[in-house]
């Protein structure tokens, strides 16, 4: 049971007077080095040999290059492919991280992840809505909204999931971990079920759009896209450093925040709303990359302590750090081909958190 | 003055808690005892707003249905009978949330010391960096105990009273740290705050509460000084157990009050 303990590893050096709060500045400024050194690594590398650093430092100096036609594919390629590509990885992988940070501290359980209990996977049935019926039964919406639809789709989706969740799991503001996750597989199978039914109604073109949603990957990245989902993504993620002193009383369960002076009904409906945005847009524009949620706030709060006010900066951190490296692998293992990152994160991910679960085994009470 | 009128509070189409009158006072320390299932619980949840209760509830006369939470946690803390958490917190981070308000009441600049200081009020010294989740039942309900003392540090603010609600404070502790929580209550209350306490102990709140309310079956069965209402008629009515108060057991069988601390 939870009483017991499941806390740091035995033998685990801290300073006595319990107070993590330098070590957590320390390991956020890391992460800030760590995530410049990926962006650095993702921008210079990929299956065509264009030069990153030529490119970059052709355009600090004003420098006119020998090769004209050359210098204007490696342009065009750091320019309009590499950069798109690495600021969405960065907007993705902090948005998953984030999000699973804070869905963890609504839920009150580690193991709470947007992918997890089905929050993406609505979240997809939106966007697989839009994507088959946006040119019949939801044409009156896809026209209005352009190409806002897509990730307001997918944000309906996921919002809807997230509510059902907390409503079935949560009684009396006590969360129950077994009924979290056990409700997360019906909505998940269910929405997977309704996704099924779509593309069994798609045609080809809509088929080959479709099938990314499975995998997931940030190779459809382009400067419009992340002109519509970027703003929500930011939006989003900046509304969650208001949330982490409430997070943090709310581990100690609604009725305890609420006496400490939190409102807690604002506090979770503002976890909701801005998890699902953020993560409606991810979905929208990537599909379902996995485990960044859970793998990167898990390792985190061995390594600073689970005081969100820290959380949440070093998960957007290491988040965009390790969805950037993922890219990076995607893109180059059997490059010219590239694989889905959704494998990679899956690869990575999975066992990572059947060990959390063998650690844990104590406190998930099922 | 925490002032309740006519409370009374149904779950799940239930009535735990009937019509019930209650009044703390500042500088007392207000006792509610009971038998399980008597209502206490759900009675102090009502006091503190966190169920839905039919009545008026006033904390200092202020309508405690219409404050905002962070109004109401700056006038009273609320110690639950267990907290459980899924999350490796140090027992330092644990006793600093209760400063989440910024309303300890200390004297500027005294707010990062207090975690210590609290700690070491409920012999805890020494285990600000302990895991929360490895110390014993006993030790996490003190460290709660911490962090609900640096809520309302001083017991007073801006001249008017702050309270303390504990639910079973010491219904996991061994006989010491009984009498230390215990006395911290009533120094709470000396120095002019308020203190509702849910006991189960009835020589311990014989000894140490100014006022006693009795619950039965969700309806107060007396209130008033503990020598008013601790009599062999209430006992037997409420706790449905034949004994008498005062009597002395025979001979040669031990016993060990908590009054006879030094």
């Amino acid at each position: 049971m939870a009483e017991l303990s499941i806390a740091g590893t035995p033998g685990r050096v801290m300073k006595a007077d319990g107070d993590r709060s330098a070590r957590a500045r320390l390991v956020i400024l890391l992460l800030c080095l760590a995530l410049a050194l990926s962006v650095f690594l993702s921008l210079t590398s990929g299956a065509s040999d264009a030069s990153a650093v030529r490119v970059i430092r052709d355009w600090f100096t004003g420098a006119v290059p020998a090769d004209a036609a050359l210098a204007g594919r490696d342009r065009l390629i750091v320019y309009d492919i590499r950069m798109p590509r690495v600021l969405l990885g960065v907007l993705i992988g902090a948005a998953l991280a984030v999000c699973g940070a804070v869905m963890q501290g609504l839920f009150r359980n580690p193991l709470a992840d947007p992918g997890l209990i089905g929050v993406s996977a609505g979240s997809s049935l939106g966007a697989v809505a839009i994507i088959v019926l946006g040119t019949t039964w939801l044409a009156p919406g896809t026209l209005a909204l352009g190409t806002l639809a897509l990730p307001l789709a997918a944000f309906v989706g996921g919002l809807a999931v997230t509510l059902l969740l907390y409503a079935i799991a949560t009684r009396q503001g006590r969360t129950s971990v077994a009924t979290m996750l056990l409700a997360g597989i019906a909505i998940n199978a269910l929405a997977m079920a309704l996704t099924g039914i779509l593309i069994f109604m798609a045609d080809d073109r809509q088929l080959r759009d479709l099938t990314f949603w499975q995998l997931g990957s940030l190779a459809g990245a382009t400067w419009p896209k992340i002109g519509t989902v970027g703003p929500v993504i930011v939006l989003a993620l900046s509304a969650m450093p208001f949330l982490a002193r409430g997070l943090n009383a709310l581990a100690l369960g609604e009725a305890t925040a609420g006496h400490l002076g939190i409102p807690v009904q604002r506090l979770k409906y503002t976890a909701i709303v801005g998890g699902s945005a953020a993560v409606g847009a991810s979905v929208a524009v990537s599909g379902g990359i996995g485990f960044i949620g859970i793998v990167v706030p898990h390792v985190l709060r061995l390594a600073i302590g689970p005081d969100n006010r820290y959380l949440l900066p070093a998960s957007a951190l290491l988040g965009a750090s390790l969805l950037l490296l993922a890219d990076a692998v995607a893109r180059t293992i059997v490059a010219p081909a590239e694989l889905p990152i959704g494998i990679v994160t899956a690869v990575a991910g999975a066992p990572f958190f059947l060990w959390i679960l063998l650690r844990k085994r104590g406190i998930v009470d099922l | 003055m925490v002032e309740a009128r006519d409370i009374s509070v149904a779950i799940g189409g239930k009535r735990i808690v009937s019509h019930v009158d209650f009044a703390a006072r500042p500088g007392e320390v207000s006792a509610i005892v009971g038998p399980n299932g008597s209502g206490k619980t759900t009675l102090l949840k009502a006091l503190t707003g966190e169920l839905a209760y039919t009545g008026t509830v006033t904390l200092n006369g202020h309508d405690l249905s219409v404050m905002k939470p962070v109004e109401a946690a700056t006038l009273r803390a609320v110690l639950p009978q267990s907290t459980a958490l899924s999350f490796p917190f140090t027992v330092r981070e644990i006793v600093r949330l209760g400063l989440i308000g910024g309303r300890s009441g200390a004297l500027p600049g005294e707010d990062a010391r207090l975690p210590e200081r609290a700690l070491a009020r409920v012999d805890l010294d020494g285990f600000a960096g302990r895991f929360y989740q490895e110390l014993s039942g006993g030790e996490q309900q003190r460290v709660q105990l911490a962090r609900v003392l640096c809520q309302v540090w001083a017991p007073g603010l801006e001249g008017r009273p702050r309270y303390l609600f504990l639910d079973e404070p010491v219904s996991s502790l061994d006989v010491k740290h009984q009498l230390i929580i215990m006395n911290i209550a009533r120094d709470f209350a000396r120095r002019g705050g308020g203190v509702v306490a849910i006991l189960h102990d009835l020589n311990l709140t014989a000894m140490y509460a100014d006022r006693i309310f009795v619950l039965h079956h969700g309806q107060l069965a007396a209130a008033g000084a503990p020598t008013d209402v601790l009599n062999d008629e209430l006992i037997e009515k409420v706790f449905d157990c034949r004994l008498k108060v005062g009597a002395l057991p025979a001979g040669s069988v031990p016993f060990v009050l908590p009054q006879s601390a030094a």
